[in-house]
């Protein structure tokens, strides 16, 4: 998830290509893609890193590595105006959907935002979460999501996709699929 | 409340015994109606025909609440207020947005925020807000705005009061283009324009079935909210008096005291419709809370729930607070979660998110036996759940129970 | 001026608003794609999206509702103007409500963050996308808006849609002198935004068959001149256009 501002950096977007695996988030979590995708240089949290196909408004995969208790998901831009739901000790994995929830309407401003479906799913060789979702954010185009989850030694570990509802949710799902599939530690 | 009152009626004797702020008389009834208002001059009839266009993107939009039931009834608040003549030009539009705010445009449209229907607590202030919004509107302050402001957007709404204050508000004030149409100006009215359509919204308070005293009320709970947040995140408080520097709008404090002013005093023993504003909004109660109580807010967020169980606590709110407090999660937090929905639990044991919340917080607590049956009795009450399976694992529920 | 300050601080600190490169025009048509004028074709036009507001100190859009409204005026009687120009039979979108309705505002919101993703990752330098920049080379334009436009009110009596975005923010006082102190700085400020897209989108597919994005439009669409000028600029080289008197455009 990439916050809706334009900002422009000098910084070239990276590239991923095809079949090569590569550390994402700065973190121990590797992921081998199956067509290139794009890496952007502004990256939403310093253990969060966004991919995308066409751009993060069109299609935006986020990983999540490594989170320890006391951390929010992503940077905060005011620590004591706007402060962040945090990652706990006590977190549970059936209340990731609520963190990350908690996130979005936080950092965005948002008043719509729904969980759709929570199920248990394997993720990185651990009992994990795949959890969907939809919301309205200040660009009034509803979005589709779903992520997958694990807590390993007390970290969090998480990828999300967000897209706009219209084509491009189902567009780009198989390859979201495929990117987390191929996750592992 | 009473206690609110005392301050209220000490701060306004002060004030009105002080240099002169404003009127210190009661606020007259309003004019009378001079019929529907037509559009008159090419400028006017440029931004009438212009909002249509507004409102067709505002009509469709995905957060635009439709509830009938909720929308009659804001609609039918407004036209006790100001009169069915004047209601008759106004097309309301309610958008779930978790802020306090409310606008209304050259054309006739009203938008009001979630985030205002979740703060007013009764009728009497929603009454007064509405009003407010259309004294704007019935002294065409947008048209005589538009000729002298062509080339300058300086001017601050309500909320944007807030974000001068650098709290939550500032960091919605992300409205980007697309949102225009949406959620309405922002730039408004100067302050002697405020005060006009306050005077008007109080004339209506005045002259209706209700309470007028209420309308103050409004901006007590609001600066107290306020202060409750700064309080919680530990930043400075905001001085709603050195407001007027940035803000087009009299400051909250001297506003809250002109308001009291304008009262009359003979409304005094009016009722303010309490139950019949709880008995709308109880439908949407739970979703506008919970929409505030995900902002991460946990100061003016428990204020919120607090003010809202003056009139009693009941499951749903019990549910809130223990999920407020689940929500920020210290060890301390998640005990007190515990309670809060033990006792949601007590007065409704067939409310499913108490028995999910309850069973969450038990587990975090060390409590896991006692956790897991509570959960089993979650599933038990909406084995349909989104996240059934999830607790199932949790609850550890074997296989074909 | 403690107001101001304070913003150039921080701004200068975060280092986050660089001048980008200067917004030059860009036009793409996807690869194959051709358009005769008096083709038998039809192309249904969907109301324009405008957007008119300042931008305050801080980069941030403040919306104004009387400049958007004028500025609408205006495009909406510039657009009526060129359409004799645009070649092929035009009808315009019904007026539509309900769901219908909806479902416009969604593309039309959907069209304006393609557009911005177009210009933001395939046309300009600085932050394009790896796997866009490739693209470029291989004269590849592959953008879609998806085969769901099919079901857009006026859709079934046309083969493809026209849609028009534009948006103008214009810089503040405080924005500026913003723009003024940084410069003296070294640090680049961009003050005020002027953005336009136009783009055509086969209405089978939902592809975009041609868009014309510019970040950095002139004229002040608020006046009428300003708006055919913007008009102009935004269907310069539609496929299948013809040119009239007006002036003539670059090739």
């Amino acid at each position: 998830m990439v916050a809706m501002l334009s900002v422009s950096v000098a910084r070239a977007n990276g590239y991923r290509a095809k079949n090569v695996q590569v550390d994402v988030a700065k973190s121990a979590m590797k992921i081998t893609p199956v067509r290139d995708w794009n890496s952007l240089s502004v990256r939403p949290g310093k253990k969060a890193e966004t991919w995308t196909l066409d751009g993060e408004q069109l299609n935006d995969v986020t990983f999540y590595g490594g989170i320890v208790p006391g951390e929010p998901l992503i940077r905060e831009t005011s620590k004591k105006h706007k402060p962040l739901p945090k990652f706990t000790s006590e977190t549970l994995l059936v209340e990731i959907p609520e963190l990350l929830e908690g996130t979005y309407r936080t950092e965005k401003g948002i008043g719509s935002f729904s969980v759709t479906s929570s199920n248990p799913d394997r993720f990185l060789g651990s009992d994990g979460i795949r959890f969907t979702y939809e919301y309205v954010d200040a660009d009034n185009l509803p979005r589709k999501g779903e992520a997958r989850a694990a807590l390993i030694q007390g970290h969090l570990y998480m990828a999300t996709f967000d897209a706009p509802r219209l084509h491009y949710f189902e567009d780009t799902l198989d390859d979201f699929h495929n990117l987390t599939d191929s996750a592992a530690l | 409340m009473m206690r609110r009152t005392g301050v209220l009626a000490a701060t306004a004797v002060t004030l009105i015994t002080s240099a002169a702020i404003g009127q210190s008389k009661i606020a007259p009834p309003p004019p009378p109606y001079a019929g529907a208002y037509q559009p008159q001059g090419i400028d006017e009839i440029g931004l009438w025909r212009e909002g249509d266009e507004d409102e067709r993107t505002l009509a469709n939009s995905p957060i635009l609440l439709r509830d009938e039931a909720l929308n009659n009834y804001v609609k039918r608040v407004l036209c006790a207020a100001v009169g069915d003549d004047r209601c008759r030009s106004v097309r309301l539009y309610i958008l779930r947005v978790p802020l306090f705010n409310a606008s209304m445009a050259p054309n006739g449209t009203m938008r009001v925020y979630s985030g205002l229907l979740l703060r007013v607590r009764n009728e009497a202030e929603l009454a007064m807000v509405l009003g407010h919004e259309f004294g704007h509107f019935e002294q065409r302050h947008t048209l005589a705005d538009w000729k002298a402001r062509r080339s300058s957007s300086d001017l601050l709404s309500w909320a944007a009061v807030f974000a001068m204050l650098g709290n939550t508000y500032q960091s919605y004030s992300n409205f980007d283009s697309l949102q225009l149409s949406v959620y309405g100006r922002l730039a408004h009215f100067n302050r002697d324009q405020e005060r006009e359509a306050d005077a008007l919204g109080l004339g209506y308070l005045n002259r209706s079935a209700l309470r007028p005293q209420a309308a103050s009320v409004v901006w007590q709970n609001l600066i107290a909210e306020q202060e409750a947040s700064a309080l919680a995140k530990g930043v400075r408080k905001p001085n709603f008096n050195k407001v007027a520097f940035f803000a087009s709008h009299p400051p909250s404090g001297e506003r809250a005291a002109i308001l009291a002013a304008f009262a009359d005093p003979v409304g005094a023993d009016r009722e303010n419709g309490v139950t019949r504003y709880a008995a709308a909004l109880a439908p949407w109660l739970p979703t506008f809370l919970d929409d505030q109580i995900k902002l991460n807010d946990f100061g003016a967020s428990d204020f919120i729930i607090l003010s809202l169980a003056e009139n009693g606590w009941t499951a749903p709110l019990l549910v809130a607070r223990g999920d407020l407090y689940r929500a920020r999660g210290n060890p301390r937090d998640l005990s007190q979660a515990a309670e809060f929905y033990g006792k949601a639990v007590e007065m409704d044991a067939k409310l499913p998110d108490a028995q999910r919340g309850l069973g969450l917080s038990l587990i975090k607590t060390g409590r896991r036996t006692e956790g897991q049956a509570a959960l089993r009795q979650y599933l038990a009450l909406k084995p349909n759940a989104s996240d059934a399976a999830m607790i199932s694992m949790l609850a550890q529920v074997a296989r074909g129970q | 001026m403690k107001i101001l300050s304070r913003a150039v601080a921080a701004f200068l600190v975060a280092g986050c608003i660089l001048a980008p490169a200067t917004g030059q025009e860009r036009t793409a048509t996807k690869g194959g794609f051709n358009l005769a004028p008096q083709s038998g074709k039809t192309i249904l036009v969907f109301r324009p999206t405008v957007r008119v507001g300042a931008q305050s100190t801080g980069g941030l859009f403040e919306p104004n509702a009387d400049w958007t409204d004028q500025a609408r005026r205006n495009i909406d009687d510039a657009l009526t103007k060129r359409q004799q120009t645009l070649g092929n039979k035009v009808i315009t979108a019904p007026v539509s409500y309900g769901e219908d309705a909806q479902l416009v505002e969604e593309y039309s919101a959907l069209f304006a963050a393609v557009s911005r993703s177009v210009i933001q990752y395939q046309f300009f330098v600085g932050i394009r996308l790896p796997t866009k920049k490739r693209d470029n080379k291989a004269d590849v334009f592959e953008w879609s808006l998806g085969s769901g436009v099919g079901a857009l009110p006026g859709a079934k009596n046309a083969d493809y849609a026209l849609f028009i975005y534009n948006k103008d923010a214009y810089g503040s006082t405080g924005r500026k002198m913003l723009q003024f102190a940084a410069a003296l700085g070294g640090v680049g400020v961009k003050s005020g935004e002027h953005a336009g897209y136009a783009g055509l989108v086969d209405l089978k597919t939902g592809d975009l068959l041609w868009l014309n994005a510019d970040g950095a439009m002139g004229g002040d669409v608020r006046g009428v001149d300003g708006a055919e000028k913007r008009v102009g600029q935004l269907l310069e080289e539609f496929p299948g256009s013809v040119q009239p008197n007006l002036a003539a455009a670059q090739p």
